[in-house]
C-alpha cells in the first residue's frame, strides 16, 4: 500500500515504550486511524511535537493490513493548526475533548467523513465564545448524526411517515430513542425507549440542525436548551451503548 | 498452540504498554533461549522492583523507603513544592539546578476522555498538603500538552481558592508546545523553571 497523505485532528494519544505514542486521528480522507508513531514524545523528532491532544496535522500515513494487532504506521506530522483556547481556558478545553471522544466512539477505523472533519475543526475553532459554546458543542453533536446516517426524524413519524404534530405548542411529542426520531400515536405502542418532548425542544433541534445561522437567535430560553441537550445527550448514550465520559465536565 | 507455560509467558508480556501479540511471542522465544542465568536475573529485576520500590508518602515520588530521598532531604526548602506529572518528570528538573524545593507527582495529566478524572490523581493530597500550611509557592511543571495545561488549570483555580495566601507559578513558555518535560533539555528547561509566572 503506498503511503497517504491527508489533514488529521489529534483524538486520542497513548504514550508506548521509550519515546513512542499511539495516535488515534481523525483524518480528512481516511476517517479514523490508529498509529503508531516512533520517537514522538522526543523534541527532536520528525514530529516536532505536532502530534497532541487535539491539533490538527498534515499526516503521512503506512497502512498495515495484515494481522489485526499490527498498527498503521506515521512516518511525517506537520502542525498545521492549535487552539489555544483549549489551553486557556478549563471548558473549552472539556468541550474539545467531547468532539474528540464522539468523533473516536462514533466512527469506524478508515471510514472517512470529510463534512463531518471539517464540522470538528470550526466547532474547535470557536469554542471560546462561553454564550456560544454549548450551542456549538450541540451543532457538533447533530452534526455527528447527520453525516453518520443517524439523524433522527424530526418532523414525520419515522415509522410510518404519517404527519405528527410537532408544533412548538405541542408538549407531548413521541420519540423514539431506539427507532430515531418523533412517533405518531399508532406506532407509537410497543416501540421501546420512548421519550417524550415537548415542540419546542424538536423546534431548537431542527434549528441547530440546519445550515445557516438561525441557530444564534439569542432569545433561546435556557430550559428550553438544557431540554434539548438532555435529548441529544440520551440519542448519542444510547448509540454509544454508555454515558459519554466528558458529560460531567460539560456543565450547562 | 503453545504448552500452557510458554503460553502464559506471552500472554504476560503482552500486557505491557505497546507490545502486540507478535512483540510478545518474539520476547517469549527470545527468554526461552537465554541462559537460565540471563532468565533469572530478569524475573529478580521484576520481583526486587516490587519489593523494594514504593511511593512516597509525602509526595508520591518512586522512594526506596517510606519518605523518597528529596523529602527526606533536611536541606531541600519545605515551603516550595513543584507538581509534576510523573516521576520521571523530577529527574530533568532536578538536573537544572534551579530548584531547591520539594515535589508532588500527580501520577499523570487530567484528561477525562482517557478516564483520568480528578480523583484518579494525586490532588487530593496536593491540597492537603498546601492547606496544612508553610507553603509560600506551588510551581506547576506538567507538561506543556494539552492535557497537561488544562490540569494545571484545575489547579491554578482550586489552588487560588483553597489557599488565597499561597503564589501559584507556571514555567515559563520557551518549552515546545506539545512536549514532554522528560526529554527537555536542561537548559531550555532550567530557563523555564527561572522565568516562572503567577497564573
Ligand atoms: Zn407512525
Ligand atoms: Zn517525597
Amino acid at each position: 500500500m503506498p503511503p497517504v497523505r491527508t489533514r488529521a485532528l489529534v483524538v486520542r494519544t497513548v504514550d508506548v515504550l521509550e519515546t513512542s505514542r499511539v495516535l488515534t486521528l481523525f483524518s480528512r480522507d481516511l476517517g479514523k486511524v490508529v498509529a503508531l508513531a516512533k520517537g514522538a514524545r522526543r523534541l527532536k523528532s520528525p514530529f516536532q511535537s505536532s502530534l497532541d491532544l487535539l491539533s490538527v496535522c498534515d499526516i503521512v500515513v503506512l497502512r498495515k493490513d495484515g494481522a489485526s494487532d499490527s498498527l498503521d504506521l506515521l512516518t511525517e506530522a506537520v502542525l498545521i493548526e492549535r487552539y489555544d483556547s483549549l489551553r486557556r481556558d478549563l471548558r473549552s478545553h472539556y468541550a474539545g475533548q467531547y468532539v474528540a471522544e464522539l468523533l473516536d466512539a462514533l466512527t469506524d477505523p478508515h471510514d472517512p467523513h470529510p463534512k463531518l472533519f471539517d464540522a470538528a475543526v470550526i466547532t474547535l475553532r470557536h469554542l471560546d465564545e462561553p454564550f456560544l459554546r454549548p450551542r456549538r458543542v450541540m451543532r457538533f453533536e447533530l452534526a455527528c448524526l447527520r453525516e453518520l446516517g443517524l439523524m433522527p426524524a424530526l418532523e414525520d413519524c419515522v415509522h410510518c411517515g404519517a404527519n405528527v404534530n410537532v408544533s412548538v405548542e405541542n408538549d407531548r411529542v413521541a420519540f423514539g430513542l431506539a427507532t430515531g426520531g418523533v412517533l405518531c400515536a399508532a406506532c407509537r405502542p410497543g416501540q421501546p425507549h420512548v421519550a417524550t418532548l415537548s415542540g419546542q425542544t424538536l423546534d431548537v433541534l431542527r434549528r441547530h440542525a440546519s445550515p445557516g445561522n438561525s441557530w444564534r437567535d439569542a432569545n433561546l430560553d435556557p430550559r428550553a436548551l438544557a431540554a434539548t441537550r438532555g435529548t441529544l445527550g440520551a440519542i448519542l448514550g444510547h448509540l454509544m451503548g454508555r454515558r459519554p465520559r466528558l458529560w460531567p465536565y460539560l456543565g450547562t | 498452540m503453545y504448552a500452557p507455560p510458554v503460553q502464559r509467558l506471552i500472554s504476560e508480556l503482552g500486557k505491557l504498554p505497546g507490545i502486540g501479540q507478535r512483540t510478545a511471542q518474539r520476547l517469549a522465544f527470545h527468554i526461552l533461549r537465554a541462559t537460565p542465568e540471563d532468565a533469572n536475573a530478569l524475573a529478580d529485576a521484576i520481583r526486587d522492583v516490587k519489593d523494594k520500590i514504593g511511593f512516597c508518602e509525602v509526595c508520591f515520588n518512586l522512594a526506596d523507603g517510606p519518605r523518597c530521598r528529596i523529602c527526606a532531604d533536611e536541606r531541600r526548602d519545605a515551603s516550595v513544592i513543584c507538581v509534576v506529572e510523573e516521576p520521571g518528570d523530577v529527574i530533568p528538573v532536578e538536573r537544572t539546578h534551579e530548584f531547591r524545593g520539594r515535589y508532588h507527582v500527580l501520577g499523570g495529566a487530567l484528561s477525562p476522555i482517557d478516564g483520568v478524572d480528578p480523583d484518579d490523581l494525586r490532588i487530593a493530597e496536593l491540597y492537603a498538603r498546601v492547606e496544612a500550611g508553610g507553603i509560600t509557592e506551588v510551581v506547576l511543571a506538567t507538561n506543556p500538552t494539552t492535557t497537561g495545561e488544562a490540569t494545571a488549570l484545575h489547579l491554578a483555580g482550586a489552588l487560588h481558592e483553597r489557599a488565597p495566601d499561597v503564589t501559584v507559578t507556571r514555567l515559563a513558555s520557551g518549552l515546545p508546545v506539545g512536549a514532554d518535560l522528560e526529554y527537555a533539555d536542561e537548559v531550555t528547561l532550567g530557563r523555564a523553571f527561572a522565568g516562572r509566572q503567577g497564573v
